[in-house]
C-alpha cells in the first residue's frame, strides 16, 4: 500500500511541476469557463443569471397608428418583456430594413397602414358580414438571417399577440353578428360592444382562457436560484478531467520509454502494485483539478453546485470513470505521442458526445445511448441534479454508472496491460 | 523560392507522419459539424418541448399537432417518467404538462382548464415560450370560449328562451366560430433579407466549427516551430543561405496550404451531406478562407517564438484555438452575445472570420461586402508575421 | 553470489543470450566485456528479474530469479544504462524516492541521501532538478539511485558512456570504494580499460555467448604471448592488398583495420615489422606511425573474434 501510495504521488508531483499540464488541465477548463461566462452575459452584466438572448434589440415601424398598431407597441414594450426586448421606434421602413442588414437589430416589426381597419369592422360592415370579408393585411418581421434565436422570440410574441387580435375578433364577430341580424342590437351598439370586447382580449394572460398555459419552476423550491453557470462550468470541468486522466495515463508509457518503468521493476515492487500506483496518481490528479476547478469557480462566480457531499461524491466517481478510459488508451497505444494525440481526441469527442459543448437532448435516441458510455453524460447529470437542488440520494443512478465504469475499464485495462509484453518486459 | 518549396515538403511529411493526424484532420471535424448541426444548437430558433400527454383525447391530440405547427417550438411527446428524469437533468429547459381533464366536456362546459409549462429557473425565454403555446392552442378551445360568450350575451339580450334554443344557439355559434378561425388569413409575414440564401442551423455550425479545426492546427505551427528548436533543425536552417522571413513564409505557407486542403474537404462535407450553398461564390469564398487560414498561420507562428517546449505549444494551441473559437462565436452564435461582449471579442481573428463566413454564407454577402472582415484577416496575418520575425531575428541577435 | 546456468534470451529469431554459465563469488568485481549489442545488458536485466530467460536459471545468494523475484530485488542494485530518473524531481526527490521504493524510511533514508550525494559529489546540487545537470552529474546520481540501499550485489551496466574524463574517474573510484566495503559487483563495459582497471575476474562476450572467462592474466595467457601492431598511414588507405598480403605473413596471427590504422597481432614483432614495411612500401602506402602495444584484453578479444572491441 505504501509504495502505490508513492508512486501515485511522484506522479501527482510531477504533473503538477509539468507547466504544459498546469495549462492544459487547470488555466484551460477555467478560461473556457470564464469565456462562457463572458458570452453568457454572467460577466457583463453582473447580477443576470438566466441563459438565452436579452435585450434583443427589435425596430417597430408603426405605420397603423390605430389601436392595434398601438397595442402591440404596448405589448413589445411592456414590463413583462423589459428583460428580454429592447424595441425602437422607426419612422420608416427603410430605416428599419437597414438597421437588420447591418446587424444592429434582430428584427424589424411592420404594422401596415390600416391594419387596425382590416380587422375592426366599423359600423357599417356589421350587417355585410361574411367569412371572407376580413382583407389580409399582415405584420411583417423582417428577419436578420445571422440571428435566428431572437427572431424566434420576436416572432412568437408578435403570434401570440396576432392569436389576442384574432380571437377577439371571432369572439365579437360571433357573438354580436346574430344579435345584429337578429334586431336584438343595433350596429351602432354593435361597434361599441366589439371595441370593449377586442380591447379586453388584446391583453396577454386573459384569465378568460379556457385553456391556460401556467408557467411553473418545476421540482425547485423557490428560494434556490440556479445560474446557467453551474451547467457551463462542470461541462468544462469535466472535459478537461477526461484529458488529465488520459495525459496522466500517458506517464506510464513515458516512463517506459525514459527506463524509469524499468527500474521501478526491479525494486521490490511487483507489477500490480505499479499499475495500482500509477492508476492512482492519476485519479489523485483528476480529484484534485476537480476540486480546484469547483473551488475557484465557486468562489469567484458565486456558483452554488449544490448540496456538498454530493459534489463530492460526484468528483470521486467521475475520476475513476475517467482514469479507467485514460488507462485503457494507454494500455492500447505503443507511444506516448499516440496517448497524447488519442487523448485530445477522446476528450473531444467525449466532450462532445456527453453534452460538455451542447445540449444533445434532441438529438436521434442513438446518440443518447451513445452517449451514456462517457464519464462526461453521467456526471453532467449528476451536476444538474445537485444544481437543481437535489442531493447525494437523488444522484444514485449517476454515480452508480460512473463506479461501474470505472472499475470494469480499469480492470480490462489492467487485464491488458499485464499481459502486455510492453508493459512487464523492458 | 526553392527553399519555400523544400520547407513546405518537409512539413506536409511531419505533419502526416502520424495517421492519428487524419483524426482531427478530417474525422472529427466533420464528426463535430454533424452533430452540432443536428443537436439543438440553438441555431434554427427552435426551442425543444416535452410534452406529457395525460389526456390523450382527440382534444388533445390536435393541441400536439397545433404545437407542431408552431414556428420556434419543437414538441416531443414522451413518458412522464422519460420527461422528469431529462428535465430533472436539466437536458431540456420546458415541458408542457396537458392533463386528463383536458377534454371536449370540461370545455362544452366552460370549466378552465390549466396547462403547466414547467421551466428551468430564470430562463427568460419562458415568456416567449408560453405565448408562442398560448397562441398555437388557443385555436382548439376557442370556439368554445366564442360559443360560451355568445349565449352569454344572448342571454343579456334575453334573445333565448328555452333550454333547447340556448343549445342550439351554442351550436351554431360554435360552428360559425370554427370556421371564423379556421378561415382566418395569415396575419403575420416574416421576411427574410432577399439576397440571403440560405437560412439553415447548419450553416453556423458548418462555419464556426471549420473556423475552429482549421485554426488549431494552424496554431500548432507552434508546435513545430518548437519542435525544430529542439530537434536543433532550426539552428541547422538558420545556418543555411535562408533568411528568417523565407524560413517563417515557408512554415506558414505548408501548413496554410495544408489548412486549405482541410477547409476544402469540410466546405465539401457542408455542401454534398448539409447541401449548404457554400459554392455559391468560390471566388469570394476562396479569398475568405486564404485570409483567414493566413491570419491563424501567422498567430501559430509567433505562439510557436514564445513557448519553450513541443508539449507546451501542442496543448497552448489546443486550449487558444478553443478559447478564440468560443468568444469568437463559433460554438454559440454570436446573438447570445451580450452588446459589450460582442464588439470586445472583434480583437480575435476568428470574430471575424466566422462573421466573414456568416455573412457569406447566411446574408449572401458579396466580395465588396467583406471587405471589412477580409482587411481585418490581412490585418492580423501581418501583424503577426511582422511579430514573429521580429522575435526571431532577436533571438538570433541575443 | 551470483550463479548463472545456460542462460538463454530469444526475441523473435534474434538470440541476445545464447547458453551463458558462470559465478560471480561474493565480494568480487566480475566485468562483462564486449561491443555494442554483444547481449551484456540483456543478461543483467534478466538477472535483475526485468526480462524473463527463454531457458535457462541463475541464482542470486541462492534466490532464483525465476522462482523468487522478489528476494532477489531486494539483495539487489541496478544502475541500469539509461539515465532512469525523473527529470522534473530535484536529485534529492529522487533518491528519496527511489529509497522509499527499497523500503528505506525517516532519519536513515534520510541520512544516506546525505552520505551517498556527498559521495558522488553532487551535495550542492541536491535540490536543483535533474533537468538541469549536466550530462555527467545524471550519470553520477543514476548510479546513486542505484546504490542507496546498500545492496549485497550492484549491477552497474556501462556507467560510465558518454561522460566526461573526470566523472568517469570519480565513479570507477566509487565503484572500487563500494567493492572494498564488500558489495560483489557485476559491471559491464565495452571499454577494456575499465574492465582492466576495475575487474578481478571478466568474462567477454560476443553475439550473446561468453568467449572467454577468468582472470586478466589468465585471459591474456590464454591469448599468447602476442603483441600488437598498431600502423598509421600519411595518405589514405584505399588500396585493400596491403590487408590481405600482410594476414599471409608468417608470424602475424590477426589483422584488422579501424578506422585509418592497422592492427596487426602477432608473436614476433621484431621480425614483422621489416615486412610490414616493405609491403606497405610496394603498394605505395606511407607510413607515418608504428606503435608497439604489449598484450591486454582487447588484444584477447581481438584473437578471439578477429575484431576490435570498438567494431
Amino acid at each position: 500500500m505504501r509504495r502505490i501510495l508513492l508512486i501515485a504521488l511522484k506522479d501527482l508531483l510531477l504533473i503538477l511541476r509539468d507547466r504544459s499540464m498546469v495549462l492544459m488541465i487547470l488555466i484551460g477548463p477555467f478560461l473556457l469557463t470564464f469565456g462562457m461566462g463572458l458570452i453568457s452575459g454572467r460577466m457583463g452584466g453582473g447580477v443576470s443569471q438566466s441563459s438565452g438572448p436579452r435585450d434583443i434589440p427589435v425596430a417597430i415601424v408603426n405605420q397603423d397608428g390605430q389601436m392595434l398598431g398601438n397595442a402591440l407597441v404596448n405589448v413589445l414594450s411592456s414590463p413583462e418583456l423589459a428583460v428580454l426586448l429592447e424595441p425602437v421606434l422607426v419612422p420608416d421602413v427603410e430605416t428599419a430594413k437597414q438597421q437588420v442588414e447591418a446587424d444592429q437589430v434582430a428584427a424589424a416589426i411592420i404594422v401596415p397602414t390600416g391594419f387596425t381597419q382590416s380587422l375592426i369592422p366599423l359600423a357599417k360592415e356589421w350587417q355585410a358580414w361574411s367569412p371572407s370579408s376580413s382583407s389580409n393585411l399582415a405584420i411583417q418581421i423582417y428577419a436578420n438571417p445571422g440571428r435566428p434565436n431572437s427572431v424566434a422570440i420576436i416572432e412568437s410574441i408578435v403570434r401570440e399577440f396576432l392569436f389576442r387580435v384574432e380571437k377577439g375578433r371571432v369572439l365579437g364577430l360571433t357573438a354580436i353578428t346574430p344579435l345584429v341580424t337578429a334586431g336584438a342590437i343595433q350596429s351602432t351598439q354593435a361597434e361599441e360592444i366589439g371595441r370593449a370586447l377586442g380591447e379586453s382580449l388584446a391583453r396577454a394572460n386573459d384569465a378568460k382562457d379556457l385553456m391556460q398555459v401556467a408557467i411553473t419552476e418545476g421540482g425547485l423550491t423557490p428560494s434556490h436560484e440556479v445560474d446557467v453557470m453551474s451547467s457551463l462550468a462542470p461541462g468544462m470541468a469535466l472535459l478537461f478531467l477526461m484529458f488529465t486522466a488520459t495525459y496522466g495515463a500517458r506517464s506510464l508509457l513515458v516512463e517506459r520509454r525514459q527506463q524509469t518503468l524499468q527500474r521501478l521493476m526491479m525494486t521490490p515492487t511487483s507489477p500490480i502494485q505499479i499499475l495500482l500506483g500509477k492508476g492512482f496518481g492519476v485519479y489523485l490528479s483528476g480529484v484534485l483539478q476537480q476540486l480546484v476547478l469547483i473551488g475557484t469557480s465557486t468562489w469567484l462566480f458565486s456558483l452554488n453546485w449544490g448540496d456538498a457531499l454530493g459534489v463530492i461524491a460526484l468528483i470521486l466517481c467521475a475520476a475513476l470513470a475517467a482514469v479507467g478510459w485514460g488507462l485503457l488508451v494507454a494500455a492500447w497505444a505503443r507511444t506516448p505521442a499516440q496517448v497524447a494525440s488519442a487523448g485530445s481526441a477522446l476528450m473531444l469527442l467525449f466532450g462532445l458526445l456527453g453534452g460538455s459543448f451542447v445540449d444533445l437532448s434532441s438529438m436521434p435516441s442513438p446518440v443518447y445511448v451513445l452517449s451514456r458510455v462517457t464519464p462526461n453524460a453521467w456526471g453532467l447529470d449528476g451536476y444538474a441534479i445537485l444544481a437543481g437542488g437535489g442531493s447525494l440520494s437523488q444522484i444514485g443512478q449517476p454515480l452508480l454508472a460512473l463506479i461501474l465504469m470505472g472499475v470494469s475499464l480499469i480492470v480490462f485495462a489492467g487485464v491488458i496491460l499485464m499481459h502486455s509484453r510492453h508493459f512487464t518486459q523492458a | 523560392m526553392h527553399s519555400i518549396f523544400a520547407i513546405i515538403r518537409k512539413d506536409v511529411l511531419l505533419r502526416f507522419a502520424s495517421p492519428s493526424e487524419w483524426l482531427f484532420f478530417l474525422f472529427l471535424p466533420v464528426l463535430f459539424t454533424f452533430v452540432l448541426g443536428m443537436g439543438n444548437y440553438g441555431s434554427d430558433g427552435k426551442v425543444t418541448l416535452l410534452v406529457v400527454d395525460e389526456a390523450s383525447n382527440e382534444i388533445s391530440a390536435r393541441v400536439i399537432k397545433a404545437l407542431e405547427r408552431t414556428p420556434g417550438l419543437r414538441p416531443e411527446v414522451v413518458s412522464r417518467a422519460e420527461t422528469e428524469a431529462r428535465f430533472g437533468t436539466r437536458k431540456v429547459d420546458f415541458w408542457l404538462y396537458l392533463p386528463a381533464d383536458l377534454s371536449e366536456k370540461h370545455l362544452r362546459r366552460g370549466e378552465q382548464i390549466q396547462l403547466l409549462l414547467y421551466q428551468q429557473p430564470n430562463n427568460l425565454r419562458a415568456v416567449a415560450v408560453q405565448r408562442a403555446i398560448q397562441a398555437a392552442i388557443g385555436g382548439e378551445s376557442l370556439p368554445f370560449e366564442a360559443a360560451h360568450q355568445a349565449v352569454t350575451l344572448a342571454e343579456q339580450y334575453s334573445v333565448l328562451r328555452t333550454e333547447e334554443e340556448r343549445q342550439q344557439y351554442f351550436n351554431e355559434a360554435f360552428q360559425s366560430a370554427h370556421v371564423l378561425w379556421t378561415q382566418a388569413p395569415q396575419r403575420l409575414e416574416v421576411i427574410r433579407p432577399s439576397r440571403a440564401p440560405v437560412y439553415d442551423p447548419r450553416a453556423h455550425a458548418s462555419a464556426g466549427q471549420l473556423i475552429t479545426w482549421v485554426f488549431i492546427p494552424l496554431f500548432g505551427i507552434s508546435a513545430l516551430l518548437a519542435y525544430e528548436r529542439n530537434t536543433g533543425t532550426l539552428a541547422r536552417i538558420m545556418t543555411t543561405p535562408t533568411s528568417q522571413a523565407i524560413f517563417l513564409a515557408g512554415t506558414i505557407g505548408g501548413q496554410v496550404l495544408i489548412a486549405l486542403v482541410q477547409m476544402g474537404l469540410l466546405v465539401g462535407f457542408g455542401v454534398f451531406a448539409l447541401r449548404l450553398p457554400w459554392m455559391r461564390d468560390p471566388w469570394t469564398l476562396a479569398v475568405l478562407l486564404f485570409t483567414s487560414a493566413l491570419a491563424a498561420g501567422a498567430i501559430g507562428v509567433f505562439m510557436g517564438t514564445l513557448v519553450k517546449n513541443e508539449a507546451q505549444a501542442n496543448n497552448l494551441s489546443i486550449l487558444m484555438g478553443m478559447v478564440m473559437a468560443l468568444l469568437g462565436g463559433c460554438w454559440y452564435p454570436l446573438e447570445f452575445f451580450p452588446d459589450a461582449v460582442k464588439m470586445i471579442v472583434h480583437v480575435l481573428p476568428t470574430t471575424w472570420a466566422l462573421e466573414g463566413m456568416v455573412n457569406y454564407l447566411m446574408r449572401g454577402k458579396s466580395l465588396e461586402d467583406l471587405f471589412p472582415q477580409l482587411a481585418a484577416l490581412t490585418g492580423f496575418a501581418v501583424l503577426f508575421f511582422v511579430l514573429g520575425l521580429w522575435r526571431l531575428w532577436r533571438e538570433q541577435s541575443v | 553470489m551470483i550463479r548463472v546456468h545456460n542462460l538463454t534470451k530469444r526475441f523473435g529469431h534474434l538470440t541476445a543470450v545464447d547458453n551463458l554459465t558462470f559465478e560471480v563469488k561474493e565480494g568480487e568485481i566480475f566485468s562483462l566485456l564486449g561491443p555494442n549489442g554483444a547481449g551484456k545488458t540483456t543478461t543483467i536485466s534478466i538477472l535483475a528479474t526485468l526480462l524473463l530467460p527463454t531457458s535457462g536459471e541463475a541464482w542470486i545468494d541462492g534466490y532464483s530469479i525465476l522462482q523468487r523475484p522478489l528476494e532477489v530485488r531486494r539483495l539487489i542494485g541496478v544502475v541500469p544504462q539509461e539515465i532512469a530518473l525523473y527529470q522534473d524531481l530535484s536529485g534529492y526527490e529522487n533518491l528519496w524516492f527511489w529509497g522509499q521504493m527499497y523500503g528505506l524510511r525517516g532519519a536513515e533514508l534520510r541520512q544516506r541521501i546525505r552520505m551517498t550525494l556527498e559521495q558522488v559529489g553532487l551535495d550542492e546540487k541536491a535540490h536543483h532538478k535533474v533537468r538541469t545537470y549536466s550530462g555527467g552529474m545524471k550519470r553520477r546520481l543514476n548510479l546513486a539511485a542505484g546504490l542507496l540501499h546498500h545492496p549485497r550485489v550492484l549491477f552497474l551496466d556501462e556507467p560510465t558512456v558518454g561522460i566526461d574524463p573526470q566523472s568517469r574517474r570519480a565513479i570507477l573510484d566509487f565503484v572500487k570504494s563500494l567493492n572494498r566495503e564488500g558489495m560483489t559487483i557485476l559491471y559491464t563495459t565495452h571499454y577494456m580499460e575499465e574492465a582492466q582497471e576495475l575487474s578481478h575476474r571478466v568474462g567477454i562476450m560476443d553475439h550473446g555467448r561468453l568467449i572467454a572467462l577468468g582472470t586478466q592474466s589468465a585471459l591474456l595467457q590464454q591469448a599468447g604471448e602476442h603483441d600488437t601492431l598498431v600502423l598509421s598511414f600519411e595518405n589514405d588507405l584505399k588500396p585493400q592488398p596491403p590487408l590481405e598480403v600482410l594476414r599471409h605473413l608468417s608470424e602475424v596471427i590477426n589483422v584488422s583495420r579501424e578506422g585509418d590504422r592497422i592492427k596487426v597481432l602477432t608473436t614476433a614483432p621484431e621480425e614483422v615489422l621489416p615486412h610490414l614495411v616493405t609491403v606497405c612500401l610496394e603498394h605505395g602506402v606511407r607510413i607515418r606511425s608504428v606503435e608497439v602495444i604489449e598484450p591486454n584484453l582487447e588484444t584477447v578479444f581481438l584473437k578471439l573474434t578477429g575484431r576490435a572491441l570498438r567494431d
